[in-house]
């Protein structure tokens, strides 16, 4: 046992609770959740199967902390101690291509959550330092910046200046008292800034109060990728603080995938302690405004659309029926795609693969399976995306498989399919 | 008076032999052992009746009409002529010979073993693979295969019992081995049923005989030198997939006919199936060994077809040249090489 | 003592403890390691969930079926004939009165009892076949897997055997091998059977506490 095995497995072994230990010791081996794995779906290869990716892990806790362990040791019975040249071996596959999408999760008979186990599994690989460089680079960054890209409270101010003169709207940084906070994915910052002018337009209307914090904007949690609890509990530190700061009642947690899990339900756990707000998605928000009249939908888009499903948000969020119900009302034809919904697929860059330059192949292959999808759909002109890293992995997967389809963020749509405020003066 | 003894004697005779059901052999308690007529007792004891008129009487039919004599049991009559014969068939022939067949067999591949060796593939292991078998067709064969082998196993063990378990292993082995083989052997006689419908609906797409198989058979499948063509499956194969759908066929319906004699008035319709059942057993038994010899050590390459779905490209352009052009679209005359650092 | 005598007397009275002491044991050993307490809000109730998840898991999901039909019909083929034949064979009846307790429902008819065991045999080889067959099964499968499913056929099968109840031997020897597999049980991958509900649970229940749909 090498130092990085040994701290490893010691991390393994600390993140393997009763829950995920009645997980090891339910898995018979059918082998089911490969056939939920895109990755394994698009490539053919048996170590894409799920449950295999899980081997160092459960390894570690049949060996040294499940019941009859000792004995089976005494007896040579054990399973061998894991090796670093092991985990090694088995980075690619907890790294490069598990997106923790949870589709696994679905299909197995004995009710293993192989996707959250992946989370738990990632603890010990951060400990012991094995990371895809990738995901290090954008621990660094954020640890310079709060940002996984780098960006600045000055390029986030820059884009808020674009977006108060496209709406005429003015957007408050730092206000104190203000309904919501905001925080958003570097993702969209930079790469759909009119994210920032719809909710501007859409909070206006609605008449609600919010704001922007200038030292805490970055929703995504790197730690959550890379699977260190101590690191993600940093990144989460600065929201909180600022937060609480500010006095909001609510923060709003944007279209991002893992963002929502991370402060609304493990930020708790982290801290230790219950927050002084409220967290909600954009989506719940976004429906629960529309359910009390106060963004009443106006001409609907007339486009073909159908709705890719963000894992994290719909499948393993909760949040299956609203993006349904606020597409229904604002678009004449919304078609869902076949497996739409809780089974839909993964765009194949979540859980910090699309962060992960050496998982670029396989991402791509895995996108296939979402192709298959949206050809599916005769037709199609634009797909609702309500997630920025999806948002990117399509765009850089609809580019390699030549398609032509209009990616569109749900807060975009939503914001321009508002009805026509009549107490506005034609500055909407 | 001696007429009206004898006839009173006779009559009681064929009373008591009409209150005996048929497939009784014990004679009863007062029986007349007729070979003492002539020298115990009151002479002439069995009246005017001759020998052959007492038997036919037993017999309760006309020998001569074929008919009456294999017809199933009736009322009042005491033996059944076919069930003679069917034992007579089953002792005389089966039993004494059946076993020597499958022995035959494994004496004859032996021989072709230690002579010809194991097949191997023309330019080694290329180390490129191509599907053979889908996933659903390996696991109807092995199921098959294991449904097979237990048949087979207790068939063999009920057929032999008798003439080779019984003296060499004793009377109380045999009857426990016999007893544990028939209650097997009727457990999944139906799944073979199941087995054989789905074995035939997975490979009965590329099973049909074509012109190059009789010239494959022509040169002797290539197994003593030279080079044949084959399809996806040669002659041999598609034999021997043709005997196991027709001879299972057999084996099933006379199988089920055996597990349900009751449904059956006709006595001679259990008999027939007796004896094809074994007949058939024997002749799927024996092939079978050689198509398990082929299948593991007689050929190489041949049993990953089977168990991982892939066979090795020099493999399929050796032995099944025209399918490996049909599914690659290459050429198949020339050896791929091996793989280096794959 | 004699065969018969040894293996239904005191070699089934260590079997069937050290199946229950061993069950126990385990299970009561993956709930202890424990967990730590859930403070975040949660959307819905966590023992419902826990009761759902169980339930859900039972039925395949649609989108999924392409693959596992196989196992679906292999596998309830297989536990459901051989929970009707444990439960309601005659000879099993027979001896759960005499051991255990009063069995108050009717033994299966001869027929009945083919049935199943021809189900419970199928379903059983077509699973095992499909492990040394499937590129995914073969990769993840080890001796534990393959153990457990001869363990479980040779059981049923040597019971099969003992069938015309004529002959002492082939019931001991059923006997010896239900043992065998009573000892076997708590230390492998067949305590699946106990730890199921675990593990579906407690992902019913975070399910549910999120307000997640399964």
């Amino acid at each position: 046992m090498t130092e990085k095995s040994e701290i490893a497995v010691a991390k393994f072994l600390e993140h393997t609770d009763s829950e995920a230990a009645s997980f090891f010791e339910a898995c018979v081996h059918c082998g089911e959740c490969a056939d939920a794995c895109q990755f394994y779906l698009s490539s053919g290869a048996p170590k894409y199967t799920p449950t295999y990716k899980l081997r160092p892990m459960e390894r570690a806790y049949k060996r040294d902390k499940a019941p009859f362990s000792s004995l089976k040791k005494m007896l040579g019975l054990a399973p061998s101690p894991v090796t670093e040249e092991e985990l090694y071996e088995w980075e690619t596959l907890v790294y490069d291509s598990c997106n923790m999408c949870g589709r696994c999760t679905l299909v197995c008979p004995m009710g293993i959550d192989i996707a959250g186990t992946i989370r738990k599994m990632r603890e010990g690989y951060a400990a012991a330092g094995i990371v895809p460089e990738g995901l290090q680079r954008s621990a660094e960054f954020v640890e310079k910046t709060s940002s996984p890209m780098g960006v600045t409270i000055k390029a986030l101010k820059a884009q808020i200046k674009h977006q108060e003169d496209a709406t005429g709207i003015k957007i408050d940084v730092d206000k104190q008292g203000a309904d919501y906070m905001a925080i958003f994915s570097s993702m969209e910052i930079m790469g759909y800034p009119e994210v920032l002018g719809a909710y501007a337009k859409l909070f206006k209307r609605a008449g609600l109060t919010w704001t922007i914090s200038s030292v805490a904007y970055e929703a995504t949690n790197v730690g959550v990728q890379i699977g260190s609890t101590p690191m993600a509990k940093e990144i989460l530190q600065r929201v909180v603080d600022a937060a609480e700061a500010l006095e909001v009642k609510h923060v709003i947690s944007p279209e991002c995938g893992h963002a929502y899990g991370a402060i609304r339900w493990a930020g708790p756990n982290m801290m230790g302690r219950q927050f002084k707000f409220e967290v909600v998605h954009i989506i719940e928000l976004l429906d629960q405004l529309r359910r009390e009249g106060k963004i009443p939908a106006g001409k609907k888009d007339s486009r073909r659309m159908t709705l890719h499903d963000p894992c994290q948000i719909v499948r393993r969020g909760g949040l299956l029926k609203e993006p349904r119900k606020l597409l229904d009302e604002s678009c004449s034809d919304f078609i869902e795609m076949k497996g739409a919904g809780v089974t839909n697929f993964c765009c194949g860059g979540g859980g910090g693969v699309s962060a992960n330059p050496r998982a670029e192949e396989v991402k791509t292959a895995a996108f296939s399976l979402k192709v298959e999808q949206l050809n599916g759909v005769k037709d199609l002109e634009a797909v609702v995306v309500p997630c920025g890293n999806c948002r990117t992995v399509f765009e850089d997967g609809l580019d390699a498989y030549d398609m032509n389809l209009e990616v569109i963020g749900l807060s975009e749509l939503i914001a321009a399919t508002l009805e026509e405020d009549p107490a506005s003066q034609g500055t909407g | 008076m001696q007429v009206a003894i004898s006839v009173v004697l006779v009559t009681i005779l064929l009373v008591l032999a009409g209150s005996v059901t048929a497939q009784s052999v014990r004679p009863p308690g007062d029986a007349v052992n007729l070979e003492d007529s002539t020298t115990l007792g009151p002479s002439n004891a069995l009246g005017n009746l001759s020998d052959s008129d007492i038997w036919r009487d037993f017999r309760g039919g006309d020998p001569v009409n074929i008919d009456d004599i294999i017809r199933g049991p009736i009322e009042g009559q005491m033996m059944t002529r076919s069930g003679q014969l069917w034992r007579e068939i089953r002792e005389d022939y089966i039993r004494k010979y059946a076993g020597w067949f499958p022995v035959g067999v494994i004496a004859i591949l032996a021989l072709f073993y230690l002579i010809r060796g194991k097949m191997r593939i023309k330019g080694g292991l290329s180390g490129k693979t191509i599907a053979r078998f889908n996933l659903n067709q390996r696991v109807a064969h092995w199921f098959m295969a294991s449904i097979f082998i237990l048949l087979a196993i207790s068939g063999l063990i009920i057929l032999l019992g008798r003439p080779v378990i019984l003296p060499l292993l004793g009377p109380q082995a045999n009857a426990i081995m016999t007893s544990a083989a028939m209650q097997g052997h009727n457990l999944f006689g139906p799944l073979f049923v199941v087995a054989l419908l789905w074995m035939f609906i997975k490979f009965i797409r590329g099973n049909f005989f074509q012109i190059v198989d009789f010239k494959w058979i022509f040169k002797l499948g290539g197994m003593f030198g030279g080079h044949v063509s084959s399809r996806q499956f040669n002659f041999g194969e598609k034999t021997w997939f043709w005997m196991v759908i027709l001879i299972g066929l057999v084996m099933s319906a006379t199988g089920i006919a055996l597990e349900f004699p009751w449904l059956f008035e006709d006595l001679r319709i259990l008999q027939a199936s007796t004896i094809l059942h074994a007949v058939g057993a024997i002749a799927l038994i024996s092939v079978s060994i050689g198509h398990i010899y082929i299948g593991t050590i007689g050929m190489e390459g041949s049993l990953d077809s089977m168990l991982k779905g892939e066979v090795d490209e020099n493999w399929a352009k050796e032995h099944h040249d025209l399918w490996y052009e049909e599914v690659t679209g290459k050429s198949a005359t020339e050896v791929t090489k091996e793989e280096s650092g794959s | 003592m004699s065969y018969i005598e040894f293996v239904e007397g005191p070699l089934f009275l260590i079997a069937a403890t050290i199946f229950v002491l061993g069950a126990l044991w385990r299970v009561i050993g993956i709930i202890r390691i424990g967990r730590k307490k859930d403070i975040s809000p949660p959307k819905g109730s966590e023992a419902i969930g826990f009761i759902r998840g169980n339930l859900r898991h039972f039925l395949p999901r649609g989108i999924f079926a392409r693959r596992t039909w196989v196992h679906i019909v292999g596998g309830y083929g297989f536990h459901l004939g051989l929970l009707a034949l444990i439960l309601f064979a005659a000879p099993h009846i027979v001896f759960i009165d005499a051991r255990l307790f009063a069995v108050p429902w009717p033994p299966l008819p001869r027929w009945g009892f083919i049935i199943a065991a021809d189900i419970a045999f199928a379903g059983l080889i077509v699973l095992w076949v499909r492990r040394i067959s499937d590129p995914v099964m073969r990769l993840i499968s080890d001796w534990d897997d393959h153990i457990g499913s001869w363990l479980t056929f040779l059981v049923m099968f040597t019971g099969c055997l003992a069938l015309q109840e004529s002959h002492v031997f082939l019931r001991a020897t059923h006997m010896l091998f239900v043992d065998i597999w009573l000892i076997y049980f708590p230390f492998s991958r067949l305590m699946h059977a106990f730890t199921f509900f675990l593990s579906r649970g407690n992902t019913g229940a975070t399910y549910g506490r999120k307000g997640m749909s399964l």
